[in-house]
């Protein structure tokens, strides 16, 4: 009896993690690190994203860090390796845009020969870098539509060290 | 690189609330569960556990295939007869590849796809490959399934050729929806071809594609002539005077209402308030569409600037009239 209630309190668990929309998406980290910004930086100005730091700049890889198959769109605004910033919109970039018009970025990435366009699953796009506007190397993740930024999706903290294997966030 | 078996064969805890069984209390129970792939393969094969937890089982075999030998999980994907293992086993595969682990486990899915004797299992293997990357890695595979002699597996693929253009490149991509359109001229069976056309978005289509579409208006079918008009509507600024023209000479010669309604949707979509003098004529030439256009002029006038707006808004003054 006592098992029975064992597999109907995994099955409800199951229920609860797994029941998600078509269109929704978990986010795992991109590379195991640590938390360094979210809603605000640590002056108090708004950032709106998650930025994580962690691993050797130009080496590590850095994740697409949505769970599931989609397209990925990357944007090479940097071909060399930059760890400490080069400037507004010289970024490296690949998003995600669907259908609702809501898009996920991640920016920073230095460029590898995994920096193409394709569909895939949590693959490998770039190594950490700072390309554009950056103090340091690290991977921000944003999701956004028509320049408003969500800050709902994560359930992290500044501070919390992440891993690969870890959901972060979800976005409905 | 994959990584030894044993990584998959943690055992998982689950926690449950055993209260119940315990007779009171609110003590929590651990109980270790063997999460190895083949303990999990069992545990779909005994058929048990709701809908939901087979949904569970689904999602952990593909985690679990990317740190598992491929060949070991070909062999197993390749010895299963059962269709629900079918495709459990090969969506596990092919989302081994997804992770970009190696292209072969998708592959070995692709072939059983087309080439397995049982349409259950080609059909279990198309369903596996649902949501993955096989549109861009199996070059025309969807082209040979939709023309496959089994209804089932046609249907299976024209599926997997809305989602994926749907959840995957959400509409944008046009190779994608090239390859749907592919599909779409090269099936002989018109409700698939309808299905396709009808759930894709043409936003990103080449023009080859959009003369695929113009062809797929002299169906004998009315619905895929409806379904081709309508994605007509969507099609590249680049390839609107064709599409335009196109879907008026149709008009002209075709009495069907629902394609006429569908012509006159595309028109709108094409040209947003610029449609209205065009709509007017096309009210004059058949009244049966009086209040259908009516409809699209009263939203149209209203000046809003997104499709999905329009559409609202055209919706809600029918459900007034």
């Amino acid at each position: 009896m006592k098992s029975t209630y064992v597999l109907w309190a995994a099955t409800a668990a199951s229920i609860l993690v797994l029941s998600v929309d078509a269109d929704a998406h978990y986010v795992r980290a991109p590379l195991n690190g640590k938390v360094t910004a979210t809603k605000y930086y640590s002056s108090g100005a708004f950032h709106g994203a998650v930025d994580i730091a962690g691993g050797t700049c130009g080496s590590t890889g850095v994740n697409t860090a949505m769970e599931g198959t989609l397209w990925w769109s990357v944007t090479i605004r940097t071909t060399y390796k930059v760890c400490y910033g080069n400037g507004d919109w010289h970024h490296n970039e690949v998003k995600h845009t669907f259908s609702s018009g809501w898009a996920f970025r991640q920016y920073h990435f230095n460029k590898s020969g995994y920096s193409y366009s394709r569909s895939c699953d949590r693959c490998t796009i770039g190594t950490l870098g700072g390309t554009g506007l950056a103090t340091g190397p690290h991977a921000h993740l944003q999701y956004d539509k028509y320049g408003t930024k969500n800050t709902t999706w994560w359930w992290v903290s500044k501070g919390q060290y992440v891993y690969t294997t870890q959901r972060i966030g979800y976005t409905p | 690189m994959k990584s030894a078996p044993g990584i998959a064969s943690l055992a998982l805890a689950m926690l449950a609330l055993s209260a119940a069984a315990s007779g009171g209390g609110s003590a929590v129970s651990v109980r270790r569960v063997d999460c190895s792939l083949p303990a999990l393969v069992a545990r779909a094969r005994s058929g048990s556990g709701s809908a939901a937890y087979r949904h569970y089982l689904a999602a952990q075999l593909r985690e679990l295939a990317a740190t598992w030998p491929e060949q070991e999980l070909i062999d197993l994907f390749d010895a299963e007869s059962d269709p629900e293992l079918v495709e459990l086993l090969g969506a596990a595969l092919a989302g081994a590849s997804d992770r970009e682990l190696d292209a072969s486990g998708l592959h070995a899915v692709a072939n059983r796809a087309e080439e397995d004797p049982d349409p259950a299992l080609r059909a279990a293997a198309v369903r596996a490959l649902r949501r993955t990357t096989a549109l861009e890695n199996t070059q025309d595979l969807y082209t040979c399934l939709v023309q496959d002699p089994s209804p089932e597996v046609r249907q299976e693929a024209a599926t997997n050729l809305v989602e994926d253009n749907r959840l995957i490149y959400s509409g944008h991509d046009g190779p994608a929806a090239d390859a749907a359109v592919a599909a779409a001229v090269a099936t002989d069976d018109p409700e698939i071809a309808a299905q396709i056309v009808a759930g894709i978005s043409t936003e990103a289509v080449s023009a080859p594609s959009a003369s695929g579409l113009v062809g797929l208006l002299g169906s004998g079918e009315p619905r895929l002539r409806a379904a081709a008009a309508g994605a007509l509507g969507g099609v590249p600024a680049s390839e609107r005077d064709a599409a335009r023209a196109a879907l008026l000479e149709l008009f002209d010669r075709d009495t069907d209402l629902e394609v006429r309604e569908a012509i006159v949707e595309a028109v709108v979509r094409l040209d947003f308030a610029g449609a209205r003098p065009l709509l007017a004529r096309l009210r004059v030439a058949d009244p049966r569409l009086a209040g259908e256009i009516d409809a699209w002029t009263a939203a149209l006038a209203l000046g809003l600037q997104e499709w999905s707006l329009i559409v609202r808004e055209k919706q809600r003054l029918t459900a007034k009239q």
